[in-house]
Order: structure tokens, then C-alpha cells, then sequence
């Protein structure tokens, strides 16, 4: 049967060109899938929050500073303010080490560290998120707790966004810190496959007319990859973003606008495992957390967008 | 063509994601009947599921024809499953809300538990606390209104200047909604605390932090090998006559004394709850049967498993609302 078939299409034309066609279908219809499934998701979060806008208008609901939904307060304020709190002490933490990390490895490093260095890099992000959460409680809340918090207050108390106001560790640096540990071996990974593709005859070049290998890093290397790096710290942030149990296990959970990297705080995605459970069967509670997930999913989208308008600037001003 | 297998296509994940989100298809229903055969299914509170789990062992062993599949989730998953049909019975670890009986929910308490304070057993002031125990008021001030902000102002001694640092559970459970009404709050929320996700992290950040306080469950105040609170924890008196010391029947330092406490109803409630059982509309059939048996015979085996059994005027109450005086 198989053996006639083969026969039959190794004579016939029409037959190979409609097996191609029927072929080129299913591909485009297995890669639109995804595509469709982020539209899907959206509507459907749209169709399940929609009843939360009868009890508040959405600029109140995005703005309010009040979560109290037994009194029908949604506002998803606190939440938006602590996400974007945490995700940026963690870039913000993890990217110059990392950067630096991924030069070395790539443009110092010998053969041997290299080999050593890369695969437990790449251990680091195959720990599980919970595993970085444990680790945050055991270690870095009495870190910042009895350490970082009580040297803060007495050197910079003059610095607001450094202000301590709660006396525990569970704050947004500690959130920072776990965050920065889980994404950097993200960032290392794509700067050192970027650097990578960076071709030795530049190099090459640049330490034939004298110039050492920091100078050439600077002026021959960085150029080249500018771009790459952006595209690695957003994939990064939106990583960050959507972080949740990690960063609930150690953030505090205080749904209050955070002004100091000490303070609480309470990122959606928190908001979400937190409640999900217990109140999904109470239809404005369910609405309100939908409303939430549908909010992340903005705030990502947004992130992409803003990315992805930089690259392209960037990339624009190279070839200019 | 490609038009109508994209249509079909989405129709088809659509469809699936609506149901999932609706909470998993209907599992087969329990067969009703005196013959007692069939499958009763459960799902709900973390809080209530081990001892489902007993439950369920014995009635099987009384019943071979009756199976079950218990599943944990969450109260709101527990609601949200009975009220689609997905499941017989959920398991609710809070009270259940004026919206939830609006949609038909029927609900029955089926045992007691009790939230208590607890201290780190390294706390500067243990000794003056658990000479002079700590007042409803006094915890209103220290969780909810943030009134009393230092251990030297709970036991009286301004001199005393050492913070105190609030912990609370940031997943919404029932033993949070039962400090916050004890603490006279209204809902989980209106703790100001620091949230901790779960009730081994929180019992754990207590006993590690000298300066804070928290609130737990029986079953993870005490260790059940030794009946002591676990260690690294303390649990203060609570002055419940607010007469500034600590009397008879306000200190529970082993579990057996709390567990009278809570059963003969020394211990006030709020913060002892009731665990419930809920099903769409009245129950019926196996399930009546069960939620029957576990309201009487079912009940001996509440204490073993760390729960503490309905009094017996508690337990006719609740016979009497399943139709059976």
C-alpha cells in the first residue's frame, strides 16, 4: 500500500502539489495557534472581569488605591505599582553583573573556565521558581532584615525611595534580589550567545592596530551589540513580570503603594495565587482577580511594545 | 476551506478554555440509593482536606460499593465546583457568603477548629505575657488599627521600646478571616500585617523573628507527637476577661487543653470556626448518607486527625438542617 502510494505520487503531479499545499495548511494553521490562543485568552478575561466595570469605572478600578473588595473597592493601584517596583530592582540589580559576567566569559575567559563557568550558569535557571522562594525566606528576608534595612536607615535615611518603614525583611529589595538571582542566568545566556555572533575578524582587527581587549570590547564589540543587550533585559523584565510565587513567598503582601525599596509590596500576579482559590466562586471577587490577570497581560504587552519600538530606533540609527 | 477549519478550530479551544475555566467537566454522578454504590466526589479547603481524606478511608471500609475522588483547590474552588455540578460536596474552611447561597449553595458545619496567637519563643517580654495574657482590645490595636506599635505598650511598659512586627497569611484562608473578625476587622484584608504565604512559612517566620506575632491553626501551634506548641513558638494567653492577668482557662500550653477549650466553648469563637461541607441545593442520596454518617459516627474520628468534634446540641443542629430532626 505505502509502496503503491510513493509510486503513484512519484508519477503524479497534481498529487505531490496537493500533498505540499495540504501540507503548507496545517503548518499555518498549527502556528496561528498560538497567536489565536493570546487573542482567546484576552477575550475571555475581558468577557470575566467585564462585570467588575458595573461596579467601578476602569480608570477608577486602574488608579483606585483601595483593595477592598468585600466593599466593593478594586483598586488594582497597589498592584500595578508593586509589580513594576519589583521587576525593576531586579533587573536593575541583575543586569551590570550579568553584562559583565557574559563579557568575561565570552571575551576573557580560557577555554577551560568557559566550560566550567556555562553549564552551571545554566543550572542556576533550571532551579525550580519555589526552590528560589525557600531560599529567599531562609536567606535573604534576615539578610535585608537584620543587615541591609538597619545599614539603610542609618547612612541613607535622607534618600526617600530608601527609606525604611517597616522593620521586617519582607520587602521589594528582597523580592528584587531573588528576582535578580532567577533572571540572571537569562540575561548571561543570550548576551553570551549575542557577543557569540559578533565575528572574530572584528576583533581580530582591533588588536592588530594595538588596541587592548577592554578598548576593543568598546569600541568594536559594544557597538555591535547594543541592540542584542536591550532585547535580552526585556526578555529579562518580562520574565520579571510574570514571576509569581518566588516573589509572594518573600514581597510581603501589603496592598499599599510602595515608596521605599523597604516597603511591602504586592504584585498582581501575587494577588492573583493569593485569592484565586479561596474567592472564585464569589462573582465580583472573580471578576476583580480576572480584571487583574487581564491588567498583567497588559502591562506585558506594553513592555513588548515599548521594546520593540526602541530595537527598531536603534537598529534604524545604526544604518543611518 | 481554510476559513471553516480555523472557525471549527477556534470554536473547539474556545470552548475547552471556557470549561476550564468553569472548573473541570462533571465527573460522573453519585448513583443515589440505599445500596449505598457509587462515587462521591469532593473538593475544596486545603484546611479541610486531611481529614477528608479519613473520612473517606473509613466510610469506603464500612461501604466497598462507595468510592471517592477528593480533590484540595481552595474553598472558592470547592463552591465553584459543587455550584457547576462538577463535584457532590466542597469542603469550605470560611464562612460561607451571602453570594455564594444566593447561587443555591446549601452548606453544614461538620467539626471545629481554632485559630491562636503565637509569639516567637525567643520574645524579650514572654514572661510578662504570659503572666498578664493579651486582650481582645489589645490585639484589635496590635493587627488591625495599628494602634500599639511595641511590646513595652502590650505589657504596660512604655520603657519597652521594642517593635512589634505583625505577620499575616497573604493567601485568603479561613484562619485568616477568623483572626481579622477575633481582632474585630471585618474581612482577612483588614490585618495589617506583612504577608506570608502559607501556614508552615508564617509559623516559621514567627518563631524565627524575637519581635513578631502571628496566628495559626491548631494543627500547626502544636506538634502532635509531643502536644507542646512547636518549637520556636509561643502561645500567649488570651485575657479574655481583659482584667490584665492571665487566669485559669485562658492558657492553653498543651493541645489536649486547647482542644476542650475549643470544644466545650471556653475558647471563643471567633477566632474557633467551623469547618463546612457545602452541595448544590439539599444533598441527597450517597451524599446525604455520607455527610450523615460523618455528623455522627464520623465525628470519633475528628480528634485523632487534630480537629475537635461538634458539642451534641452542634450536632443535632446540623442534622436537623439536613431534613432529619
Amino acid at each position: 500500500m505505502q509502496a503503491e502510494g510513493r509510486l503513484v505520487l512519484q508519477s503524479s503531479a497534481p498529487g505531490r502539489i496537493r500533498q505540499d499545499r495540504n501540507a503548507q495548511r496545517a503548518f499555518s494553521v498549527i502556528t496561528l495557534l498560538p497567536v489565536l490562543l493570546i487573542v482567546i485568552v484576552a477575550i475571555a478575561l475581558v468577557v470575566r472581569a467585564w462585570p467588575i466595570t458595573r461596579a467601578a469605572s476602569v480608570w477608577d478600578t486602574l488608579l483606585g488605591v483601595v483593595w477592598k473588595p468585600e466593599d466593593g473597592l478594586f483598586g488594582f493601584w497597589p498592584f500595578i505599582t508593586g509589580t513594576v517596583w519589583v521587576t525593576v530592582v531586579g533587573v536593575a540589580l541583575s543586569v551590570p553583573p550579568c553584562l559583565l559576567i557574559a563579557f568575561y566569559l565570552s571575551e576573557y575567559a580560557h577555554r577551560a573556565t568557559r566550560s566550567v563557568a556555562k553549564p552551571v550558569l545554566d543550572l542556576l535557571a533550571a532551579i525550580p521558581p519555589v526552590v528560589y522562594g525557600v531560599w529567599g525566606l531562609l536567606a535573604i528576608v534576615p539578610f535585608v532584615q537584620d543587615l541591609v534595612a538597619p545599614l539603610a536607615k542609618r547612612w541613607f535615611s535622607g534618600i526617600s525611595v530608601l527609606h525604611v518603614h517597616q522593620p521586617t525583611g519582607f520587602s521589594i529589595l528582597t523580592g528584587g534580589i531573588v528576582l535578580a538571582v532567577m533572571i540572571a542566568p537569562l540575561i548571561i545566556s543570550v548576551v553570551y550567545e549575542i557577543l557569540a555572533a559578533v565575528p572574530n575578524d572584528l576583533r581580530h582587527a582591533s588588536l592588530a592596530v594595538g588596541a587592548t581587549r577592554w578598548q576593543t570590547i568598546r569600541n568594536v564589540v559594544l557597538p555591535q551589540v547594543l541592540t542584542g543587550i536591550v532585547a535580552a533585559i526585556v526578555l529579562a523584565a518580562s520574565r520579571a513580570l510574570g514571576e509569581t510565587i518566588a516573589v509572594l513567598m518573600v514581597v510581603g503582601n501589603v496592598a499599599k503603594v510602595p515608596t521605599s525599596i523597604f516597603d511591602a509590596a504586592y504584585p498582581l500576579p501575587a494577588l492573583i495565587a493569593n485569592n484565586y482559590g479561596d474567592m472564585m466562586s464569589i462573582p465580583l471577587y472573580d471578576a476583580a482577580l480576572l480584571g487583574a490577570a487581564l491588567v498583567l497581560l497588559f502591562v506585558i504587552l506594553i513592555f513588548n511594545v515599548i521594546s520593540t519600538l526602541v530595537l527598531q530606533r536603534m537598529l534604524r540609527r545604526k544604518w543611518a | 476551506m481554510r476559513k471553516t477549519s480555523l472557525t471549527i478550530l477556534s470554536v473547539v479551544i474556545g470552548a475547552s478554555l471556557l470549561l476550564s475555566a468553569c472548573g473541570s467537566p462533571a465527573a460522573p454522578a453519585s448513583s443515589g440509593g440505599d445500596d449505598l454504590q457509587g462515587t462521591i466526589t469532593v473538593s475544596g479547603a486545603f484546611a479541610l482536606y486531611p481529614m477528608m481524606t479519613v473520612w473517606a478511608d473509613e466510610f469506603s471500609k464500612l461501604h466497598p460499593g462507595v468510592q471517592f475522588d477528593v480533590q484540595g483547590g481552595g474553598a472558592g474552588k470547592g463552591m465553584t465546583d459543587t455550584l457547576a455540578g462538577a463535584v457532590d460536596i466542597g469542603m469550605i474552611s470560611r464562612k460561607i457568603k451571602p453570594e455564594e447561597e444566593a447561587q443555591g449553595a446549601f452548606w453544614v458545619s461538620v467539626a471545629k477548629d481554632a485559630v491562636f496567637p503565637i509569639v516567637s519563643a525567643g520574645n524579650p517580654v514572654l514572661a510578662e505575657l504570659t503572666a498578664e495574657g493579651i486582650s481582645q482590645e489589645m490585639f484589635n490595636k496590635i493587627f488591625v488599627t495599628r494602634e500599639i506599635t511595641t511590646w513595652g505598650q502590650v505589657i504596660g511598659k512604655p520603657e519597652v521600646k521594642d517593635e512589634i512586627h505583625v505577620y499575616t497569611r497573604s493567601d485568603s484562608c479561613g484562619a485568616g478571616e477568623q483572626w481579622a473578625l477575633f481582632s474585630g476587622g471585618k474581612v482577612q484584608t483588614d490585618i495589617q500585617g506583612i504577608g506570608v504565604n502559607g501556614e508552615p512559612a508564617l509559623v516559621d517566620t514567627v518563631s524565627k523573628d524575637t519581635l513578631g506575632i502571628g496566628y495559626s491553626n491548631l494543627n500547626s501551634v502544636f506538634d502532635s507527637s509531643t502536644n507542646k506548641p512547636v518549637a520556636g513558638i509561643a502561645v500567649p494567653p488570651l485575657d479574655i476577661n481583659a482584667n490584665g492577668q492571665t487566669d485559669p482557662g485562658e492558657y492553653y500550653q498543651t493541645k489536649p487543653e486547647a482542644v476542650k477549650a475549643i470544644a466545650d466553648g471556653t475558647y471563643p469563637s471567633p477566632p474557633a470556626r467551623f469547618e463546612n461541607l457545602a452541595t448544590k441545593g439539599q444533598p441527597n442520596g450517597l451524599s446525604l448518607t455520607f455527610i450523615k454518617w460523618i455528623l455522627t459516627d464520623g465525628q470519633k474520628l475528628l480528634d485523632q486527625a487534630g480537629y475537635v468534634p461538634l458539642t451534641a446540641e452542634q450536632q443535632q443542629e446540623a442534622l436537623k438542617k439536613l431534613g432529619d430532626g
